[in-house]
């Protein structure tokens, strides 16, 4: 009895933890894809609104990972200081186009601002599109992938 | 005041040396020693060792990013004209590298120097002049002193003053510069009193042409004229029976004289008082009071 309730444990630890990788995946395509949004309504804010960086990040209502940025952001603001390491769907490379869009947002007139950001919107389309492609080849595969590692183990114990 | 904006070193080097209700000025130029002006006195900045504090590029840098809340592109229309309005009418005038395209002027980088003025509401500062501009009616008035010689402050404590004697007249403020009201997020930083409607960071023949059709004035207030420019805007309002209260940078009444147009305001009297101001004893002292014909009706 107890070794079937431990290859139940097994498979389902295992489970969970595939999910969570797969979660990280699709986090770090939600989190592109809400920078590119982010970018697209900071442009039209530049081109009409123009309201300050600071009234434009307290308007986000971003969930998850995104939420992180928005804060690290505001706080960036405030004391100048970046740490982007709470963030933990970026990896390095990530991490420099994050800092680079922080440090230079805000720092032109209107029309060079839009020209920055088209620039970092070019970044961040190459940085969506790998990380839609791992969303969509990556998620199925390790969950299919550890199942199957999953129901292998459980044979060998049985 | 500037505590979110100088560099915390700075802020508190200067509030330990020098009271901020006493300060005037303070400018920073590249690689060269920051100034601050109390008084009209300028004094160099020491730091804790005792030497002077040098500025460097980066400060004015940081300083320029902090003041435009790191939102150049929501400051530009100001930048291009030399200035940035900060909370509770702090002016802070820019010069730097200027970018055009073509003729017109793109934006400011590459900031060189920056002057940072803190206004003073001096209460009563335009009492001793203000039974010669206000008889049955207010006068059409022309402020004249040098730059940093309080015109700006003597027309906002007129304003005051004249709804402190219950003149309830309509007075629409032609802020171009936002320096008079110093309007920020929508709302006034200095207290004008309850009668004023104020058009701010727009051109003046906007604020005179629209200011008259829509908020019906009884008097329109506005800083630092251009005759060129301007004087088509001023005729406009008096023909349109609104007074006009103004002021232009002139060290006297002979160097105003000298003005082009000049000629055309005397002879038209356009204006009924000219009011001289200078910094003789600190901004603001009242030197003289001239009429339409301009014979001196108020000498100190």
């Amino acid at each position: 009895m107890i070794k079937w309730i431990l290859i139940i444990v097994l498979i389902v630890v295992i489970m969970l933890i595939a999910y969570s990788v797969s979660e990280q995946i699709k986090d770090k395509y939600d989190f592109f894809n809400n920078l590119k949004l982010f970018l697209n309504q900071f442009k039209i804010n530049v081109s009409f609104r123009q309201e300050k960086i600071n009234e434009f990040l307290q308007k986000n209502n971003s969930k998850k990972q995104f939420k992180l940025f928005i804060e690290e952001y505001s706080n960036f603001l405030k004391t100048g200081e970046l740490n982007l390491e709470k963030i933990k769907v970026l990896d390095d490379d990530d991490k420099d186009i994050l800092q680079d869009i922080v440090k230079n947002v805000g720092k032109y007139d209107a029309k060079n601002e839009i020209n920055q950001m088209d620039s970092f919107l070019a970044t961040v389309d190459v940085k969506l599109v790998k990380a839609n492609e791992d969303k969509n080849k990556l998620c199925p595969m390790i969950i299919k992938l550890s199942l199957l590692f999953a129901i292998g183990l459980a044979i060998l114990l049985i | 005041m500037l505590k979110d904006y100088l560099d915390r070193d700075i802020y508190n080097l200067i509030t330990k040396s020098f009271s901020f209700s006493d300060i005037t000025e303070i400018r920073m130029r590249v690689n060269e020693n920051l100034i601050v002006v109390v008084k009209n006195k300028k004094y160099y900045l020491k730091d804790e060792a005792g030497e002077f504090v040098k500025v460097n590029s980066n400060m004015i840098e940081n300083f320029v990013r902090r003041a435009s809340e790191n939102s150049i592109y929501a400051f530009n229309d100001n930048i291009v004209n030399g200035f940035i309005t900060l909370p509770k009418g702090i002016r802070v005038g820019l010069c730097g590298n200027i970018v055009t395209d073509g003729d017109k002027i793109v934006t400011v980088k590459e900031f060189q120097s920056v002057n940072i003025r803190i206004p003073h509401v001096i209460r009563n500062c335009s009492l001793s002049a203000f039974d010669f501009l206000v008889g049955d009616d207010v006068k059409n008035t022309l402020v004249i002193s040098p730059p940093g010689s309080g015109k700006t402050t003597f027309i906002r404590d007129f304003i005051y003053q004249l709804y402190c004697h219950n003149i309830s007249k309509n007075v629409l403020i032609a802020d171009e510069r936002n320096e008079i009201c110093s309007v920020v997020n929508g709302e006034p930083n200095i207290d004008l009193g309850g009668f004023c409607d104020i058009y701010t960071n727009c051109t003046k023949k906007f604020a005179f042409k629209n200011g008259i059709r829509s908020m019906r004035p009884d008097i329109i207030v506005t800083d630092e004229i251009d005759l060129d420019k301007d004087l088509p805007s001023i005729i406009e309002a008096i023909n349109c029976g609104v007074n006009v209260i103004a002021t232009i940078h002139a060290k006297d009444i002979n160097q105003l004289k000298k003005k082009n147009n000049f000629d055309k305001v005397l002879d038209e009297k356009y204006f009924s008082r000219f009011v001289v101001l200078s910094s003789d004893e600190g901004p603001g002292t009242l030197t003289n009071i001239y009429d339409e014909k301009l014979n001196c009706i108020f000498c100190r």
